[in-house]
């Protein structure tokens, strides 16, 4: 029994994971105002860091083709363990959702739609993320090239039309903040940007040609992470110490293009470009938790679930924070530390896995 | 009972005629009063301040000749805060303020005196504002220039910001937006500069002047950089667009007039012994605009009117650090070269960079060019 028939090409996978990566974008604030001018380094570290991690997500699908994360931790551990690891897990994507969701509408409301309560916009982007939920990974897959098509575009022309208004200076002096404020700017990109990029244990089981998950996973956060990076070296270059104190530096640098004061107000696209790539990364999310949730309680099918777990992500996202100070705080201060076990547990998965398999070879062979 | 998916779709159907056809912020262009440009003043009842608006009125603007109409009108509010006072428009006005179209913001003198900080939070904070707004200094109140009529614009705050722009050809003042002024004040030590604004003529006559550079230490208006000094404050930051300068003639009589092409600086600082030293290179191109001598310029002449035309910029950048180290504001950034140049010894200097600042040894290099003379090969002569 298959509870999702869907097929990926490798290169869908690509896509998917730059969106995932660009949609990231809005949640460098966390980190600009302990790293300043340096982000980008930081940027830069954390990606390197996040290579070998990506690569033993990519060898632990490997190991266990067609099985997603949930159906590999039952293996390796058990049903009962693996079951109380599964329900953690599916827990992490929930709130993973939720936040997501929460931080973008709080971009939104505070940006564009100041006096709109929060609900209206959640319930519009989470539907739509359960249109795409419902349909399948496929159809999230084909939506991921557009998307990205999109996104990709915007970063680059904005960033070329305000290539005239760029200080190169302001990023002088190179490693100007502390050490341990460099390491823990780091580990929030590494942790938010970067790593949530976990979720695609539960989707590269689809892959069609598992022998190019590899290079697909590690060429997709490669590619997203240097448009962050060219977004972040464009914010920094343009507002200067600015961009340390806003919420959204990508949108208020995209504010400040003005080419000869015909060309100006291109702040919408960068909106558009924040609204596809988040939908992007809810959906795959929002899917991760409703297909992780199916398989737990043996289901046939996930799509009777599909509208349960929206309508509750709705009602946590608001619950979620009592102000968008609260989440910012939480985003700084706890939630790196909190997620990062469930970003290193797969390494370990792994570990176990090789070692098992070297024993009972030599098991074999000594019989 | 099952519903047709006929029905379903007609019913999803006016759900979203209903539900999208328009937002919770929807506004119409009726409904806003556009602001042009704003003036912070204080108010006489103490601890307040008063906020003038110019507002354009979007149906006069298109008048042609004939009607005498003004295409704005200016109002005041009096309040607390800067959003206090902006909210405070609507006693007067029908239609709230739309703040993204605003051109310049103005700082009367007492206000800038006092220290501005307080008054530009909500500039960058708001939604609305845009970084790209003129932050100008008044001489005197700033309500007072956004009631000068423009001459030749329709509404007097684009008026400003041309006039702002059109300085690019004597390059004695600069036009600051709100994100350069943020930059400038979130620094510790780079002092923040406006240009300065002020009505010159009286009654009909009446129009504004851009007399110089308003200069603050830390926030508070500290001093003002005209004609050469403010210049001079321009061939160290690279913001010389275009100019004239004088010098004699070779014979020694008469004028000619030189005009900047293009400059270039670079700021190199030197640590040496505990010791800060400056070197500013300024490179300098332009030709003859204006001679009126009538002697045959022979080529030692041109190599001796470069070297006029060095030592005049040199002196101009003299003036203007003299007035800054007296003033001890770091107009020049000096303190941002030196901690980009020496970030571990930046710490130490930082605490006490107001001690430092004004014993610094600077050295002003100018390389300065002739490259052409104009249409004329020799200057008319009887």
């Amino acid at each position: 029994m298959k509870i999702e028939k869907g097929i990926i090409a490798s290169s869908q996978l690509t896509f998917m994971i730059i969106g995932f990566i660009q949609a990231s974008n809005l949640l460098l604030s966390f980190s600009s105002g302990i790293v300043s001018h340096d982000a980008w380094l930081a940027i830069l570290i954390a990606m390197v860091l996040s290579i070998p991690f990506v690569l033993s997500y990519a060898a632990l699908g490997r190991e266990f083709p067609g099985k997603n994360l949930i159906q590999i931790s039952d293996i390796i551990y058990g049903v009962y363990l693996g079951k109380i690891i599964s329900v953690s897990y599916v827990f992490i994507f929930f709130a993973l959702v939720c936040q997501n969701l929460r931080y973008f509408s709080d971009f939104l409301i505070t940006f564009i739609f100041p006096e709109t309560p929060i609900w209206a916009i959640l319930i519009m982007l989470t539907f739509i993320s359960a249109w795409a939920v419902r349909a399948g990974i496929e159809v999230i897959a084909r939506c991921s090239f557009i998307i990205i098509a999109i996104a990709s575009t915007i970063i680059l022309a904005t960033s070329l039309l305000l290539l005239p208004d760029m200080r190169f200076r302001n990023f002088l002096p190179i490693l100007d903040v502390p050490l341990q404020d460099l390491i823990h700017g780091t580990h929030i990109i590494f942790s938010i940007n970067y790593l949530e990029i976990v979720v695609f244990l539960m989707v590269i089981a689809f892959v069609n040609k598992p022998k190019q998950i590899k290079t697909s996973m590690v060429g997709g956060l490669i590619l997203g992470g240097v448009s962050v990076l060219i977004l972040e070296v464009r914010n920094t270059a343009v507002l200067g110490t600015v961009s340390e104190i806003v919420s959204s530096p990508s949108f208020v640098t995209a504010r400040y293009i003005s080419v000869a004061e015909v060309l100006t107000r291109m702040e919408m696209f960068v909106a558009i470009m924040l609204i596809t790539t988040v939908f992007l990364k809810v959906s795959i999310l929002y899917y991760a938790v409703v297909l992780g949730s199916a398989q737990i309680i043996n289901l046939r099918s996930y799509v009777p679930l599909v509208i349960p777990i929206g309508i509750s992500a709705i009602s946590f996202s608001i619950i979620l924070a009592g102000s968008s100070m609260e989440q910012i705080h939480s985003a700084i201060y706890t939630w790196p530390v909190f997620i990062l076990p469930f970003q290193l547990f797969p390494v370990l998965s792994l570990f176990i896995v090789k070692i098992r398999k070297k024993f009972k070879k030599r098991w074999a062979n000594k019989k | 009972m099952r519903i047709g998916k006929g029905m379903l779709s007609i019913i999803i159907c006016v759900f979203l005629v209903l539900s999208l056809s328009g937002c919770w912020n929807r506004r119409e262009l009726d409904t806003f009063s556009i602001l042009m440009g704003m003036g912070i003043d204080k108010a006489e009842e103490l601890g307040k301040i008063q906020l003038t608006a110019q507002i354009v009125k979007p149906g006069d603007l298109k008048s042609e000749g004939g009607s005498d109409a003004k295409a704005y009108f200016t109002v005041q509010a009096i309040g607390d805060t800067v959003f206090d006072t902006v909210r405070n428009f609507t006693k007067e006005t029908n239609r709230k303020i739309y703040l993204p179209h605003s051109q310049v913001l103005i700082f009367g003198r007492d206000i800038a005196t006092e220290g501005v900080q307080k008054y530009t939070d909500f500039f960058v904070r708001d939604h609305e504002t845009r970084l790209r707004t003129h932050v100008l200094v008044a001489r005197g109140e700033a309500g007072k220039i956004l009631d000068v009529e423009s001459k030749l614009e329709k509404v007097p705050a684009v008026g400003i910001s041309h006039l702002l722009k059109a300085q690019n050809a004597t390059s004695e003042a600069i036009e600051v937006d709100l994100k350069q002024f943020i930059c400038r004040l979130m620094s510790k030590t780079t002092a923040p500069i406006a240009p300065l604004i002020e009505i010159s003529g009286e009654g009909e006559k009446e129009t504004l002047r851009i007399p110089g550079i308003a200069v603050f230490k830390q926030d508070k208006l500290a001093g003002e950089l005209t004609g050469g000094e403010a210049r001079g404050l321009l061939w160290v930051i690279g913001e010389i667009k275009s100019g004239i300068i004088i010098i004699d003639c070779p014979s020694g009589e008469d004028k000619i007039s030189m005009e900047i092409i293009r400059a270039s600086s670079k700021v190199i600082p030197k640590i040496i012994d505990d010791q800060i030293y400056i070197t500013v290179k300024i490179e300098e191109e332009g030709h003859i605009g204006d001679q009126e001598c009538p002697d045959k310029l022979s080529l030692p002449d041109i190599k001796e009117l470069e070297q006029k035309k060095a030592s005049v910029i040199r002196s101009e950048v003299l003036a203007s650090l003299e007035k800054a180290q007296k003033l001890n504001t770091d107009i020049f950034g000096f303190g941002e070269a030196v901690h980009q140049k020496y970030p571990k010894q930046w710490d130490d200097l930082e605490k006490r960079w107001d001690d430092v600042f004004p014993e610094i040894e600077v050295e002003i290099l100018v390389d300065a060019r002739v490259r052409r003379s104009g249409t004329l090969i020799e200057s008319v002569s009887q």
